[in-house]
């Protein structure tokens, strides 16, 4: 079951889903509002920030046989940072996949039921072009995955297939990125030197600049301190404050302090279900569901 | 292209408007571009399959006509009266069979005398006059039935012959009509053959071979009726041998008298025939002046037996370097080792097959001939290339691939298994040959498979060294066959294939042959996935 | 109680004897297949040294490795014996009219070189390689990158594999069948080159896509979440990181399309031919016209002419110089190979 809340009152376009609606007037729970567009039309998001951007209804996924998500139905903010939080195996990162459809490259897999859409427009429907899909919706993974080239390309590396080629613009975006990615200062003297040659946080840093050289909207991001030691984290938790401003960012974390540290709103899931999503603080102070308590005090998971 | 917005600055509705995520991208018969490249790729991967599709059906297209033609190189065997010949020749050649065996029990005797008893080779001689005067006699008997052989190979040859000239005519003829010239092709006069006239003369023969028969056989039984005394029992028993073995032949006479009375040249060989006579044909004997003969079996043979020796030798080393250099060698000597045999691999097939004639080959027939070695079966032997000279060359090729695979599969066996056995106590040893070698034995199995395939395609190291002479070995002498030259199925298409007339009968022959081999090949290979296959189950 | 003489001590006992003796067996078989294949190698160094080497400077054989092969005479003449190739004697036979009548012993392409024969060998080697490497990596990023598993693919591996067990005799025939007179190239390069080089091709797929899947997943996600297409990512992502080492292990297939003999016996080789490759009147011809080649030239030289001391020269020195090459080329792959693996490691 699903409970979705939140905490400020959101605006007045904002009606229930009928899903969650029935849900949320079940008896003997506090009546929360769910933060959902009544239509995707592009006209209804204008909305300030805060406003659905990606809206996931109904959604069911399978690996071959073996059904990985289950009715998922969740609504990201925009400019905000969304966590995904639960046990290894809940579904998380699948989720996350989805978004950009980064699962289409894993073979057996498919989307049975439901959509997902961004600025409304349902990015599983076959007249989607998943490559501009991509351009737009970012990610940034587990393992830090420079490539084998030099600093500079590995940041121009998107706009090029874009078709960038004026050096000035390349140079100019190269330190608007780096600089994005607060690793600018670190390397600026060094961009020709092999990206593998950073040290671990880094990498990751370098991967996240690589992701903002392209200027997407959404920047996915997959467990990304997870092979990093906790200065390295802090760093990083410190560039996704910064990047807030300007981004949409999902983040799929194993560690909840790190959700509770640096994310607006919080979705707790569990064998594949969405068991909570409410604001970060509300999961960690005043969990809605016995679960999702368990879990975050540490119970299990 | 799209200038990167920065969103935080755009406003909402330009913002879902710049998100343009539906396809506008160039199509090409409704193909995007990535699509094109994705079946550009696809269709590279495609030759695999269009090859080995093309292999078999050029083998075919090239052999099919085979049956067709054999069927007719057989019923002109038949209508010639070649075939009725060939049931006195016959006979003929089994008492050449038998003689050889009298020569050969003199010389045992000659040596029993003259080494064992010690007498002088005069006195050897004089004491076995006796034995020579049977031998003679049993000899000569058989002159009549040789004379009306080769009168009558006369008349069938010159029937086959005019046959032969018949449908070269017939050739000329077409290849006139096809060009166009009428009237030259007109004055190619064509008698047909009148095969009942033509077979008159041999027909006729019948009643002087059955004299010339009853007389060879009273010859025989009266000859045989008087064995002369040996000086040894070992050798009486090999004269009671040959006395049955001649009565045994003595016996089958009738059935030669029968089948001249009941041939037909009329019979029409069935259309099976031509495919028999190749599966099972026991001649394989080309540009022959009386008949030629394409049975695969003596080839087939040949590559069988140079094969299985190879294997023989390959096996046990290549496994046990295998085991050596998995489970026993050093970390320095496994590094040293294995690019040693990778270089072996790479030794070119035709470089090893000179060397065979060159060195191998002299130097196995000097060691056969020392005398310490005599108890070797088929040693001393004096044909320089035979099985076992191609079989040493041939394990060599064989020995880098099973090593490689073999090693393979004992490198998969998981480590805990070995773990687990070591922690019970076991040793080196007993973990070896009791865990690790039993868990890959179906690797272990496919390696050698795989090396029969590759010894059984092997062409230069048995075109050079195996001998090339077109026979099925002996093996009544057990294993000393491994002395004897072959011939292979590799070995007769490389050496007859550049001479052979484009789509003559012995052309398609070489390509029948050739479709064997692959045939032969595709099973090997069969076998080594399948069994490779449950191996795969078995570890989970 | 002695201190040696505890639990633990080793006892040698009949098992441990065993285990020594069977260990001891199997490192005999290893070392025994190496001093065959040295033993070869040896002989043919040995022997073939003699021809290829000489002991004054230059040291080389230049006569072997520039020229044509030629018939060798040899004869007495006033006295001296002489050895003499067939250009030689012609022009001695000018000198000394006496000679021509002088009986001689011949021996067919005993004197001369084998230039035309390496010559040959490069280009099929060259040509055959340039078809299977592209139809090969081809075929294995089709594999690796594009396919999803399904019955095609599997019948495309089944095809492989099988394909690699096929003879080298058969693929000689198929070539002969199809090139050679279906399609009318005659014996010709072009001929040669397809057939080794789909006898090759499964080699070149299975070293192209064990390098193309070595290449880490991350490289291709990372491209790929930034926006790249397929194609992009296969071309600046995967491709030039997979290339050195389709390129290394491409080599052993070198090794094999150089040393096979069977396949080019009827679509390619010519027992002898007069005129190198490149002394064709028009362009076209030049893939329309035969090669002499080392490996048919061995087995030419060792099966054709008898064994003595004048034929062997010619025939370990071609052995050795074509031992050399293949040798060359497997150890080059070798040693390329072990450093690309230190060298990579992402």
């Amino acid at each position: 079951m699903v409970t979705s809340r939140s905490a400020a009152m959101d605006s007045p376009a904002s009606a229930p889903v009928p899903g969650q609606a029935a849900s949320a007037a079940a008896p003997g729970r506090p009546l929360r509002t769910a933060v959902q567009p009544a239509s995707a039309a592009p006209a209804v998001a204008a909305a300030p920030a805060g406003a659905t951007l990606i809206d996931i209804r109904n959604l069911d996924f399978f690996y071959g046989e073996s059904q990985a998500l289950k009715d998922i139905s969740l609504a990201i903010e925009d400019h905000k940072v969304t966590a995904f939080i639960g046990p290894s195996g809940c579904g998380k990162s699948t989720l996350l996949r989805c978004l950009n459809r980064m699962n289409d490259l894993i073979e057996g897999t498919r989307v049975a039921r439901g959509t997902i859409k961004i600025h409304g427009v349902d990015i599983y429907q076959d007249d989607v072009d998943v490559i501009e899909l991509r351009k737009r919706v970012g990610m940034v993974f587990q393992k830090s995955n420079p490539f084998p080239k030099s600093i500079y390309e590995n940041i121009t590396y998107g706009l090029r297939l874009q078709g960038v080629k004026d050096k000035a613009r390349l140079d100019e975006i190269v330190e608007k990125a780096l600089r994005g990615a607060a690793l600018w200062d670190e390397v600026k003297d060094r961009l020709d030197a092999s990206g593998l040659g950073l040290s671990g946080g880094q990498q990751q840093r370098l991967c996240i600049a690589r992701a903002i050289a392209v200027e997407p909207e959404v920047i996915l991001m997959d467990e990304p301190c997870s092979a990093l030691d906790p200065v390295a984290t802090a760093k990083i938790e410190e560039l996704i404050q910064e990047l807030r401003t300007r981004y949409t960012i999902v983040i799929v974390t194993h560690n909840m302090q790190q959700a509770a540290r640096c994310s607006d709103r919080t979705a707790f899931f569990y064998l594949g279900k969405l068991i909570e999503y409410a604001d970060t603080r509300d999961i960690f102070t005043n969990p809605g569901n016995p679960q999702t308590e368990a879990y975050v005090s540490g119970r299990f998971g | 292209m799209n200038a990167p917005v920065p969103p935080a600055a755009a406003s909402g509705p330009d913002r879902a408007a710049a998100f343009a995520i539906r396809k506008k991208r160039v199509k090409l018969l409704g193909l995007t571009v990535d699509d094109c490249i994705k079946s550009f790729f696809g269709g590279n991967a495609l030759v695999s399959i269009v090859v080995l599709t093309l292999i078999t059906y050029f083998l075919v297209r090239e052999g099919a006509g085979f049956f067709g033609q054999n069927r007719q190189n057989l019923q002109v065997y038949r209508q010639a009266g070649l075939e009725y010949v060939d049931f006195i020749r016959v006979q003929a050649d089994d008492h050449t069979a038998l003689t050889r065996y009298l020569s050969d029990l003199r010389l045992r005797s000659l040596r029993h005398l003259t080494e064992t008893k010690g007498r002088s080779l005069d006195d050897a001689n004089a004491a076995l006059a006796p034995f020579d005067e049977f031998a003679g006699k049993f000899g000569d008997a058989v002159e009549p039935v040789r004379g009306i052989v080769s009168e009558l190979t006369e008349v069938a040859t010159a029937i086959k012959t005019k046959f032969i000239v018949n449908e070269d005519k017939k050739e000329e003829r077409r290849q006139l009509l096809a060009e166009g010239k009428k009237t030259e092709a007109d004055a190619v006069a064509i008698t047909p053959v009148d095969f009942a006239a033509e077979l008159k003369p041999l027909l006729g023969a019948l009643p002087a071979y059955k004299d010339a028969n009853r007389e060879f056989t009273a010859k025989l039984t009266a000859v045989l009726a008087a064995p002369p005394a040996l000086p040894a029992p070992e050798l009486e028993q090999r004269l009671q041998r040959f006395t049955a073995l001649a009565r045994d032949y003595l016996a089958t006479f009738p059935a030669v008298e029968r089948n001249l009375e009941a041939w037909d040249f009329r019979q029409p060989v069935p259309a099976t025939q031509s495919f028999t006579a190749f599966i099972f044909g026991r001649q394989w004997l080309t540009a022959s002046f009386w008949q030629d003969w394409y049975g695969i079996i003596p080839l087939f043979v040949g590559s069988l037996l140079v094969s299985l020796v190879a294997l023989t030798l390959a096996v046990p080393l290549g496994v046990g370097a295998a085991i050596y250099i998995n489970q026993i060698a050093s970390l320095r000597e496994q590094k040293l080792v294995k690019p040693a045999i990778e270089f072996i691999a790479a030794i070119p097939s035709v470089v090893l097959g000179f060397f065979g004639i060159a060195v191998l080959g002299q130097a196995l027939r000097l060691l056969s001939q020392q005398s310490w070695l005599s108890w070797v079966p088929g040693f001393p032997y004096s044909e320089r290339l035979n099985i076992l000279t191609a079989g040493c060359l041939l394990a060599l090729i064989a020995v880098p691939t099973i090593f490689t695979l073999a090693e393979d599969a004992l490198n998969n066996v998981p480590r805990a298994f070995k773990e687990a056995s070591f922690a019970l106590g076991a040793s080196r040893l007993q973990t070896t040959l009791k865990i690790i070698v039993p868990a890959s034995l179906s690797g272990i199995i496919s390696a050698v498979l795989l090396g029969l395939g590759r010894v059984i395609g092997e062409t230069m190291v048995v075109l050079l060294c195996a001998g090339n002479r077109i026979a099925i070995p002996d093996f009544t002498q057990g294993l000393a066959f491994v002395t004897e030259p072959v011939h292979t199925m590799t070995g007769i298409i490389a050496q007859e294939m550049g001479e052979v007339v484009r789509g003559s009968i012995h052309y398609r022959a070489l390509f029948m042959v050739g479709l064997v081999l692959f045939v032969v090949s595709l099973l090997i290979n069969f076998a080594a996935q399948k069994i490779v296959r449950r191996y795969r189950i078995s570890i989970g | 109680m002695n201190a040696a003489d505890h639990v633990f001590r080793p006892r040698l006992n009949a098992a441990r004897r065993a285990e020594g003796l069977v260990f001891w067996l199997f490192r005999s078989a290893t070392y025994l297949i190496l001093a065959c294949g040295g033993a070869v190698f040896l002989n043919i160094v040995y022997k073939g040294a003699g021809t290829v080497f000489t002991t004054s400077a230059p040291f080389v054989n230049t006569t072997f490795l520039t020229e044509a092969p030629e018939s060798l005479y040899v004869f007495e003449f006033e006295g001296k014996k002489y050895e003499m190739g067939d250009r030689e004697f012609r022009a001695f036979k000018e000198t000394h009219p006496a000679a021509a009548k002088v009986k001689t012993e011949s021996y067919v392409y005993s004197a001369g070189g084998i230039w035309p024969c390496i010559v040959g060998t490069v280009l099929l080697v060259v040509g055959s390689m340039t078809i299977a490497l592209f139809l090969g990596v081809c075929a294995a990023i089709y594999l690796t990158e594009y396919a999803k598993d399904g019955a095609f693919i599997r019948f495309v591996r089944l095809a492989i594999l099988n394909l690699a067990g096929v003879p080298s005799i058969v693929f000689g025939l198929f070539g002969f069948g199809m090139f050679v007179i279906f399609f009318g190239w005659n014996v010709s390069l072009l001929a040669g080159w397809f057939t080794l080089a789909f006898m090759v091709l499964p080699v070149v797929i299975t070293a192209s896509e064990e390098s193309l899947k070595s290449v880490p997943k991350g490289f291709r996600e990372g491209s790929l979440a930034l926006g790249a297409t397929k194609w992009q990512t296969i071309r600046s992502n995967v491709l030039p990181y997979a290339l050195p080492g389709i390129l290394t292990s491409s080599i052993l297939g070198i090794a094999r399309v150089a040393g096979e003999t069977a396949p080019i016996m009827f679509t390619a080789a010519y027992v002898v031919r007069d005129k190198l490759p490149w002394d064709v009147e028009r362009a076209g011809d030049f893939f329309f016209q035969g090669v002499m080649a080392l490996p048919y030239h061995i087995y030419v030289v060792s099966s054709k002419i008898p064994q003595n001391d004048y034929t062997e020269r010619v025939q370990y020195g071609t052995a050795f110089v074509f031992l050399g090459i293949v040798a060359l080329i497997a150890t080059a792959s070798i040693l390329l190979r072990t450093r690309l693996r230190n060298r990579y490691k992402w």
